[in-house]
């Protein structure tokens, strides 16, 4: 308790009961396996409403509606990502890096929906799988399109002097198949935790302030700073789904390359 | 004193083991908050490798058909469309080089007219002009014949009054011819007075 604030404890925040499924299961499912549920079935409706027959033709109408804003993300993702970083080759890699964004996305984005207001990835479950998942999907692409030399070219870049790469593979080994993951994983776990505790902060400010006579007069200042936050965890929900997709983009295109 | 100070080693050993024995009781049952659990890597991995799934093979392909099928529409529209440009250029350019030449045509049309105009023109005139000094010669040569009658009409009316004139005054005939020769001096002295 700070000056009259009482905060609850980090765990009160993100630690969430199983809504089915004994304590501690494995298979136990709460309120962050809810969210990515959501994400999957709100994710797969909006491509199926895009996907009507009724919206598809004629072709050459211009997109309207659903259909609109499922076409312009997977052309984000198609030309501004994919395209981007990888070149035409990339984009068979589309469903993987779609279903990342999509994914992501959505569950950030239930920070600011009301009666959730928790983003699925402020646990770290969430991005571990994911980085997990991309680390695996970028190591069999490489070893897909340049075999086992994969490893090898990976640790030591073409041009580095031999006398350099008792100093080089180490250094390469760890930035690649260790920092990647875990720096793909805490990034996103740690701004959107980040996002979400201040978003309770304040909140928990105004109610503390609605209460109290003489603070009252702060109490406008807090609830901006509260709406002000969500707008600008919109923003991140969005820009962290956007990095993941991007940087998992650039690890897949760098494994199709030795020379990249 | 010692006994003291051993008593007091005791109790704060045993307060201190007690404390460790509790704080080890409440690591085993605190969980870090920031550590992922298993259950929700479990649906996390579920629930996306789902969607993965779904959007490789039932929603993407009919977004992308179409998403591709507008693009091939819209780059056979622009090649239609510079096509239909290359032969407006085309056309243009053929009609900009007919009209040249029709143009180099008519102006050459309307330089041998005007040729032509000048030349006839200037036949016209001439031709006027030589009709206009014929009239004008037979004009002069009719007044010279007339003004030449006249004086001889008039010669010989004044000879044949002076003459008469005369011959009533000195009552005797004169020579006519030579009376005639005089007034007729006389008359074209007067004549080119």
């Amino acid at each position: 308790m700070i000056f009259g604030l009482e905060f609850p404890p980090i765990e009160n925040l993100v630690e969430w009961p199983n809504l089915f499924g004994p304590t501690d299961s494995w298979y136990g499912f709460n309120k962050i396996a809810l969210i990515n549920l959501v994400a999957l079935v709100a994710t797969a409706v909006l491509f199926l409403l895009a996907g009507r027959r009724k919206t598809l033709e004629p072709v050459t109408n211009a997109p309207k509606g659903s259909r609109n804003l499922v076409e312009s993300a997977v052309g984000f993702i198609r030309d501004g990502i994919i395209v981007e970083t990888i070149g035409p080759d990339g984009l068979r890699y589309l469903p993987f890096l779609a279903s990342l964004f999509f994914f992501i996305l959505i569950t950030n984005i239930f920070e600011v929906i009301p009666f959730f207001h928790m983003p699925g990835n402020a646990r770290m479950a969430g991005p571990a799988v994911l980085a997990l998942l991309t680390w695996v999907y970028f190591i069999a692409v490489g070893i897909k399109h340049q075999g086992l030399k994969y490893f090898w070219n990976s640790v030591a870049p073409a041009g580095v002097p031999k006398a350099l790469l008792p100093l080089v593979v180490p250094i390469e080994l760890l930035s690649t198949f260790i920092v990647r993951p875990f720096s793909l994983a805490v990034r996103l776990f740690a701004n959107m935790l980040a996002g979400h505790i201040l978003l309770v902060t304040f909140t928990v400010l105004c109610i503390t302030l609605w209460g109290a006579s003489l603070l009252l007069a702060v109490l406008p200042f807090s609830f901006l700073m509260l709406v002000g936050l969500t707008g600008f965890e919109i923003m991140v929900a969005f820009l962290q789904a956007y990095i993941f997709t991007i940087l998992a983009s650039v690890y897949i295109g760098s494994s199709m390359h030795a020379e990249h | 004193m010692l006994a003291s100070i051993l008593v007091l080693a005791t109790d704060a050993a045993t307060t201190a083991t007690d404390l460790l024995d509790q704080a080890a009781g409440d690591a085993k049952t605190v969980k870090n908050p920031i550590l992922p659990t298993v259950n929700e890597m479990f649906w996390a991995a579920i629930f996306f490798i789902a969607l993965w799934a779904l959007m490789k093979f039932v929603l993407l392909p009919r977004i992308t058909k179409v998403m591709d099928g507008r693009t091939d529409k819209v780059r056979d529209d622009l090649a239609a469309a510079d096509a239909a440009e290359a032969e407006r250029v085309a056309k243009l350019e053929q009609y900009e080089a007919g009209l040249a030449g029709a143009r180099a045509e008519a102006v050459a049309i309307i330089e041998a007219s005007r040729a032509e105009g000048d030349a006839e023109r200037r036949t016209q005139i001439a031709a006027a002009e030589a009709e206009v000094a014929a009239a004008r010669a037979e004009a002069a040569a009719e007044i010279a014949d007339a003004k030449a009658r006249a004086r001889s009409e008039l010669t010989g009316s004044i000879t044949d009054i002076a003459v008469g004139a005369a011959e009533a005054v000195i009552q005797k005939p004169l020579d006519r011819a030579a009376q005639g020769r005089i007034v007729e001096d006389y008359v074209n002295a007067a004549g080119q007075n």
